[in-house]
């Protein structure tokens, strides 16, 4: 059986992908489930997505966590605790990273032991279509990886999934597709399948007994005052705003419009972004009057969350 | 607040009440609007919220509200506001709870709930004069679940399910206009993108006993497909070009709250669609001068029948 861990960012359209990578194992054969984790989460958030394809019956059910291919989208996530990237990767696992930088500094970065693959994302992004086509991409990757499916197949599975967008995504994503593909040639088969464990073998759940409360207890109950104040979603953030408050003429306009509250007012009125909360969705950088706002790629940027 | 209300953005309030790191999308034009809310009901509320994208606010063990939080079924959130309220007023009937600790009941829902399956409920409520605040977050569609159509969508929009080449062929409900009909308190529609009209909106509501029910325009760039940035120019261009009415209705009378600019001088409301995604087919490969007439035509005929 095949076990392909996807990571992304919301909005990434890793759900679109990893639908595509299962249909083309479908088609040429195989059992396969293709299971995106929706969680509370949004665009820039951390998620997932997992195809596992068999030519038996698969009896596994639910996250991954012994894959055989990981395929990261964005490579910010590599660097992300929370976003788990790493969980379960063996010297066996086949690591696909969408990047810019040599596989050499990621596998001496991260102490992989394991074979190390990247995709320029340089093309998508300068392409208008942009980064949805970094996923597309990695699914031609992933086909030639796992040796099993024929460029016809994966034609195929794009043509039925993504035809409701449209003839020019189509095309755009084949070529992505298909370049990717070229690409891995000399890499093909890399990833291998590993059989089911037998049923006794199986590690059992690391169960925690819970003694019977009463429903004030085990109700889900929050008894303290905006606890969302612990949850960073500055990791969601992608570019950063920078505030120059040397431009800046304390209208307060960005204050008001952040929708998330996260740009308070100091004494003298002008404004301070917590970013360990910010999401970066820049409206504070359009509604600027003064534009005293601007934008960094969050990527290599020294501060609390980077 | 100064004294007279809301005269300019410094008179909004200067710390948020609403904590920050929820997990609602960056850029939410919903978020937007009920930060307002929320700052001006202030903490002694109690938010009675219907599944949607906003029940995410509230993910057990986080919450960014100070006051409380219950949670609904899509179809009950008055009903269930009605409990709160009827337990509130025994409370303080019993001298269990001060006058002054009273708290503040406030629906919150998406135009999924508002607009169709909570209908039902929301008019029995308004009709019982149910002392509470409804904000419905219109973000035109099921935005929790993959943006589906719902009764509040726009004509020509596309959804995950209208995906033709005309997008929704069904018209958006007047929702303002069937909660109107059933005379309560106040009704309006606002938009986050107006704090100004929606502070004072809410100022002029709160302490009305009734029915106080709120329409707040929601840019959603998830569901719409506009850069997140934008939400705040998408929400302004909805009333500068007619699209979005901001409008208020109290003892019997309408009320145009911002009138956008005379036919000829307003912007036309392709300046709106364009920015937007759902609306892209509309543009290319080729103009759909059908459609983008008949949406104009539409807006326009709404003014005429202001003045």
């Amino acid at each position: 059986m095949y076990r392909i861990r996807f990571h992304a960012r919301g909005g990434q359209g890793i759900k679109t992908a990893s639908r595509i990578l299962g249909t083309a194992f479908f088609l040429e054969g195989y059992e396969v489930q293709d299971s995106p984790r929706y969680g509370a989460e949004r665009r820039g958030a951390p998620i997932f997505a997992y195809v596992r394809a068999s030519k038996k019956i698969i009896n596994e059910r639910g996250i991954i966590n012994k894959p055989d291919l990981v395929i990261v989208t964005d490579d910010s996530l590599l660097l992300l605790p929370i976003a788990g990237v790493l969980l379960g990767v063996t010297e066996r696992t086949v690591l696909l990273i969408a990047t810019d930088e040599t596989t050499e500094v990621w596998k001496k970065r991260l102490n992989l032991q394991g074979l190390v693959l990247s995709i320029s994302t340089q093309a998508a992004v300068e392409s208008h279509a942009g980064l949805p086509l970094l996923g597309v991409a990695c699914v031609g990757a992933a086909a030639q990886l796992a040796g099993a499916i024929s460029k016809s197949a994966l034609e195929e599975a794009i043509h039925e999934q993504l035809q409701p967008l449209g003839k020019v995504i189509v095309e755009e994503s084949l070529a992505a597709a298909m370049a990717a593909y070229d690409q891995m040639e000399p890499y093909a088969r890399c990833t291998t399948e590993r059989e089911d464990p037998s049923a006794d073998s199986y590690e059992s759940p690391h169960w925690i007994d819970l003694p019977f409360e009463d429903a004030r207890t085990s109700a889900p109950y929050i008894h303290a005052a905006a606890t969302t104040f612990n949850v960073k979603t500055g990791v969601w953030r992608t570019m950063r705003p920078v505030i120059d408050l040397k431009q800046c003429n304390r209208c307060a306009l960005c204050h008001i419009y952040c929708p998330d509250g996260v740009i308070s007012l100091d004494a003298k009125g002008y404004p301070q972004i917590d970013y360990q909360h910010c999401k970066g969705c820049l409206i504070c950088l359009l509604q600027c009057p003064t534009h005293a706002i601007d934008a960094i790629p969050e990527h290599g940027q020294e501060g609390e969350i980077s | 607040m100064k004294e007279g209300g809301f005269k300019s953005i410094k008179d909004l309030p200067s710390t948020h009440m609403l904590g920050p790191g929820t997990p609602i999308c960056a850029g939410c034009g919903a978020l937007e609007g009920i930060k307002i809310f929320c700052d001006i009901l202030g903490e002694k509320t109690v938010f009675v919220n219907a599944a949607g994208c906003m029940t995410l606010l509230t993910v057990y063990p986080f919450t960014p509200f100070k006051g409380s939080w219950i949670y609904t079924a899509m179809a009950s959130a008055p009903a269930g506001a009605q409990g709160v309220r009827d337990a509130l007023d025994l409370l303080i009937r019993n001298g269990r709870l001060r006058p002054d600790e009273d708290l503040k009941v406030v629906v919150l829902t998406g135009d999924g709930t508002a607009y169709g399956m909570g209908l039902s409920s929301t008019s029995a409520a308004i009709y019982r004069g149910l002392d509470f605040i409804y904000i419905c977050y219109d973000n035109e569609g099921y935005g929790n679940t993959g943006y589906q159509f719902s009764a509040a969508t726009p004509h020509a929009a596309r959804t995950a399910t209208s995906k033709g080449p005309e997008g929704y062929q069904r018209y958006k409900k007047d929702l303002f206009s069937i909660w109107a009909a059933h005379k309560p308190a106040y009704v309006a529609t606002v938009a986050g993108a107006e704090p100004l009209d929606l502070a004072r909106k809410i100022e002029q509501a709160k302490d009305l006993k009734g029915s106080k029910l709120f329409i707040a325009f929601s840019p959603c760039p998830t569901g719409w497909h506009f850069e997140p940035a934008k939400a705040i120019e998408v929400g302004k261009l909805a009333v500068k070009t007619g699209v979005w009415p901001l409008k208020e209705y109290m003892d019997g009378k309408i009320v145009h709250t911002k009138v956008p600019l005379s036919k000829g001088k307003r912007l036309p409301v392709e300046e709106y669609l364009k920015l937007q995604g759902r609306f892209a087919h509309l543009f290319s490969p080729t103009r759909n001068e059908k459609v983008l007439e008949k949406i104009q035509t539409g807006v326009d005929a709404y003014w005429e029948g202001v003045v």
